[in-house]
């Protein structure tokens, strides 16, 4: 297997993995979406917890445009 | 010289036709990010319809009906805290009355009072709830029916909103 051949593998499976980890995180923020959903519906909830919900919601946009990317720029360095 | 403009064709745009619905890298990794965006907009959504509920106060406490006016085993129903949410005014006993959203915590049919079970049923799809107390008994229901908090004054029944909905 040649050097670049080589890379090419690393660089697809880093790949893979960060896109195992993006839609692990697009999972996580339709559970936080459901959370406040039930939320506004029944008012069990309590304030702090749909504060908490859409603050995280927003880290996790943000880390799957960062994300995005990186894995764009590296498939570009490939 | 049908063959030799197909070949000219091929030279110019040299990727078969089965290949253009092809989903490249870059696209299907803009749907994630769109898709991120979108979750992002509807929590933001819920969560600022939570929040204003929260900001325009709670509705003063209102008087439904008289005390005399629902027998024992009978209902009543009104409209609070707006006039599109249906609730439903149930005497249990002689002096014990309960108040809870008419919605069905299913797909938001109307629930009615079942004196004879003491149940509040919901006709579309069989769910049935506890009048004492308004959780979920059978059916698909499983959240519990929202409680309105009651009061006796001047031989009224009050309500307002319970603190689990001022929350």
């Amino acid at each position: 297997m040649s050097p670049r051949v080589r890379l090419r593998y690393r660089i697809s499976v880093v790949l893979h993995m960060v896109m195992a980890f993006v839609i692990m995180i697009l999972l996580a923020q339709l559970w936080l979406f459901t959370v406040t959903l039930e939320a506004m519906e029944t008012g069990e909830a309590s304030t702090n917890v749909v504060i908490a919900a859409l603050v995280c919601s927003l880290v996790a946009c943000a880390a799957v445009w960062a994300l995005i990317r990186l894995f764009l720029q590296a498939e570009e360095q490939q | 010289m049908s063959s030799r403009v197909d070949m000219r064709w091929k030279q110019d745009f040299p990727i078969p036709s089965q290949e253009d619905s092809y989903v490249t890298r870059r696209e299907f990794t803009k749907f994630l990010g769109l898709t991120s965006l979108a979750f992002f907009l509807g929590t933001f959504t819920a969560a600022a319809r939570k929040l204003w509920k929260r900001a325009a106060g709670t509705p003063a406490a209102v008087p439904v009906a008289h005390v005399d006016e629902i027998p024992v085993g009978a209902y009543k129903l009104f409209r609070y805290p707006t006039e599109n949410d249906p609730c439903i005014l149930l005497r249990l006993e002689q002096e014990q009355f309960a108040a809870f959203s008419q919605n069905c915590t299913h797909l938001a049919c109307p629930v009615h009072f079942n004196a004879a079970t003491r149940q509040l049923v919901c006709p579309c799809h069989k769910g049935f709830f506890s009048a004492q107390n308004g959780r979920p008994l059978s059916g698909p229901p499983r959240r519990g029916l929202a409680a309105v908090a009651i009061s006796i004054r001047r031989n009224q029944v009050w309500v307002e909103l319970s603190h689990e909905e001022r929350a």
